[in-house]
């Protein structure tokens, strides 16, 4: 059995050896941050409605409170460009994070049956919860139903998975796949005996997008999400050693059910929350970690933080297009992020490839 | 054989017969032609060919809309089956339901004997055409697109149920009163304006939709008439952009939506500035049925209102 520092330097060995293939992280964090601007600039910038750059700057600094221009700039614009970043972010981060866990390259953070499990809660609240569908900090009680309804899923999944020889994440993985069916059927039963209007409403927070994004919004997405942005890289060397295995990882002093176990947890939280405000945006999850690990390599070190921030670039970048492409038309951002990343993805895959 | 009894038939007309004989040959006749009657034969909107030997006595009607026109064409006694969320008029609410439009039971509809089945093309998809063409019974696809369709439906139904003189009454009706209005309102001044149909997505409605008809006879100038789908969601900056004069919120039930007064937070927008967020509950303007005529009257008068401030 390897000490801590031994398991320390069997680290180091490991990502030395791995190090000469990718671009330094240092540089790749230093340009994503610049790429974050950028984007955060563009989404602010660009909109149905073309605002000279002189007046945009002038509104970004205050000078003018009441003219239209500011208004639509720091009132539907800027809530909207960061709520798109920091759902991008959770879900890029939580993305690497399934994909590690599970030490499986297809998983992504709606495999732990959160997602359905929000679709359900938010279903339930729709039927249930009658008309009066009051608002709480900006969150109706539908985006409350679906983080519960999330939370519920993943605390089954996990407990599932669970005995008394730790967490199986095998067990957890298919327990995901079951729990996603069952609350999948039970949503349609809902939507079997909603009246017509609440399977509008359903079918409207299905279809979900960041166009309700609103301060009190992103203020919710922030304080749950920075938090667990800040909070996963620390289990990074844990992810690492257990890329080896779970024993393994056991050997190397890690104390392995309790970290799967605030995995899940944070992963859950990022994933109810995002689904909550935005509604369900596939493809981010999966492939940006993906895209990441072949520029950095699979170091989750550098891969965490390079994820989230991906995460928070590419977002609000597909949801301007979104806004623009076909203006006043827009289209579902889903559709754009599949559009714009699955090129990218195969470009560098082949470019992998090459490199051997 | 027809010949034979075609010469008799010529035989008795040509010579002076007893006033009795004529009687009964003529009782013969009217019973013989009501059981050999022309079938009746009507195109459907998938320009099909629906023909009944003699008019429906079994109807089951597979949308909310069509369950109405039934109705409206005065055949509503006829019907035998409908589907959920068939609410109007209230005598409808109390007939057998096969399922919803969007999965309904075929066997429930077979155990119901119908004699027609009304469908809705976009709604009940086709699938279930080929199978029920199938099974023998005859049935009429329903897919109207303009106020024009609705009266084409009711009269259509009409006709298969025998009730033609009713409906084509009330079509002629829907007609006439519409046309009143398109000729008082169609060319005053024209009032832009916002058709919201939900607040979160923002959603509206483009030109193609049956509801900017009814704007348009109102003299209403929808802004994004221009959009590219049906029913786009469209960005609240461009809203802003377009400035309309009016915003006609539709919501999904009988009281006005409580997010028509979120455009308050947006003074500057003249619908707002003037006071001018109205609200037609949707089953009147999106509904294909008669009741069009009470949203358009609605509608015209809240625009009249607003060129009078």
């Amino acid at each position: 059995m390897l000490s801590r520092p031994e398991s320390k330097l069997v680290e180091v060995l490991i990502i030395r050896h791995q190090a000469a293939h990718y671009v330094a992280a240092n540089k790749v964090f230093w340009s994503q941050l610049l790429l974050l601007l950028l984007a955060l600039l563009l989404a602010v910038s660009l909109g149905a409605i073309n605002i000279p750059l002189a007046e945009l700057s002038r509104a970004v600094v205050g000078a003018e409170q009441a003219s239209q221009s500011s208004l639509i700039i720091t009132h539907i614009r800027l809530p909207r460009a960061l709520l798109a970043a920091l759902v991008g972010a959770l879900l890029g981060i939580s993305g690497a994070v399934t994909q590690g866990l599970f030490r499986n390259a297809l998983a992504d953070p709606s495999l732990i049956g959160v997602t359905a499990g929000a679709v359900l809660g938010a279903s339930l609240a729709i039927v249930f919860a009658g008309t009066g569908l009051s608002l709480v900090m900006g969150l109706s009680v539908v985006s409350i139903g679906a983080f519960l309804g999330g939370a519920a899923a993943v605390i089954l999944v996990y407990r599932l998975a669970t005995d008394a020889h730790g967490t199986s994440v095998t067990t957890m993985l298919l327990a995901g796949i079951a729990i996603t069916a069952l609350a999948g059927s039970f949503g349609s039963f809902m939507e079997f005996i909603a009246d017509n209007e609440m399977l509008r409403r359903i079918s409207y927070w299905k279809m979900g997008g960041l166009d309700g994004a609103s301060y009190p919004r992103v203020a919710i997405a922030g304080a749950i999400g920075l938090p667990v942005v800040l909070l996963l890289p620390r289990y990074a060397v844990a992810l690492n050693s257990m890329l080896l295995g779970e024993s393994e990882a056991r050997h190397l002093g890690i104390a392995v059910n309790r970290v799967k176990r605030m995995l899940v947890l944070l992963v859950a939280a990022a994933v109810g929350v995002s689904v909550a405000l935005a509604g369900t945006i596939s493809f981010i999850g999966l492939i940006v970690p993906h895209i990441m690990r072949l520029i950095i390599g699979p170091d989750h070190r550098v891969l965490l933080p390079a994820s989230a921030l991906a995460g928070a670039i590419f977002l609000p970048l597909a949801d301007t297009l979104a806004r623009v492409v076909i203006a006043p038309t827009e289209v579902p951002v889903g559709m754009v992020t599949a559009v714009l990343g699955a090129p990218f993805f195969l470009f560098l895959l082949r470019q992998g490839r090459q490199r051997g | 054989m027809y010949t034979r009894r075609q010469r008799h038939s010529w035989s008795a007309l040509a010579s002076p017969a007893p006033l009795p004989l004529v009687l009964c040959a003529l009782l013969v006749f009217a019973a013989v032609s009501r059981a050999f009657a022309e079938p009746i034969m009507v195109r459907d909107f998938l320009n099909r060919q629906v023909s009944l030997a003699e008019p429906a006595r079994r109807v089951v009607a597979l949308a909310p809309h069509i369950v109405e026109n039934v109705f409206s064409a005065g055949a509503g006694q006829a019907l035998v089956g409908v589907v959920s969320f068939s609410n109007f008029p209230a005598e409808a609410q109390q007939l057998p339901v096969v399922g919803s439009y969007k999965a309904f039971s075929l066997e429930t509809i077979l155990s119901l004997r119908p004699d027609l089945i009304i469908m809705w093309a976009s709604g009940n998809g086709l699938k279930a055409l080929s199978k029920l063409e199938s099974l023998g019974v005859p049935v009429y696809v329903d897919e109207p697109a303009t106020l024009d369709d609705v009266a084409r439906s009711i009269g259509d139904i009409g006709r298969l149920t025998g009730t033609e003189k009713t409906a084509l009454r009330q079509a002629e009706r829907f007609h006439s009163e519409l046309a009143a209005l398109r000729a008082r309102y169609e060319l005053q001044t024209p009032v832009e304006l916002f058709y919201q149909i939900w607040h979160e997505p923002l959603q509206t409605i483009n030109g193609a939709h049956i509801i900017n008809d009814v704007i348009e006879l109102c003299g209403g100038q929808n802004v994004f008439a221009d959009a590219l789908v049906l029913a786009p969601k469209v960005n609240i900056e461009s809203v802003l952009q377009r400035d309309p004069q009016v915003i006609i919120a539709s919501g999904m039930s009988k009281a006005r939506p409580e997010w028509l007064d979120q455009w308050h937070r947006w003074p500057t927008l003249r619908a707002v500035r003037d006071g001018h967020l109205f609200f037609v509950p949707p089953d009147l303007l999106q509904r294909h049925t008669l009741r069009l005529l009470q949203g358009a009257q609605r509608l015209c008068g809240q625009l009249a209102s607003v060129r009078n401030d």
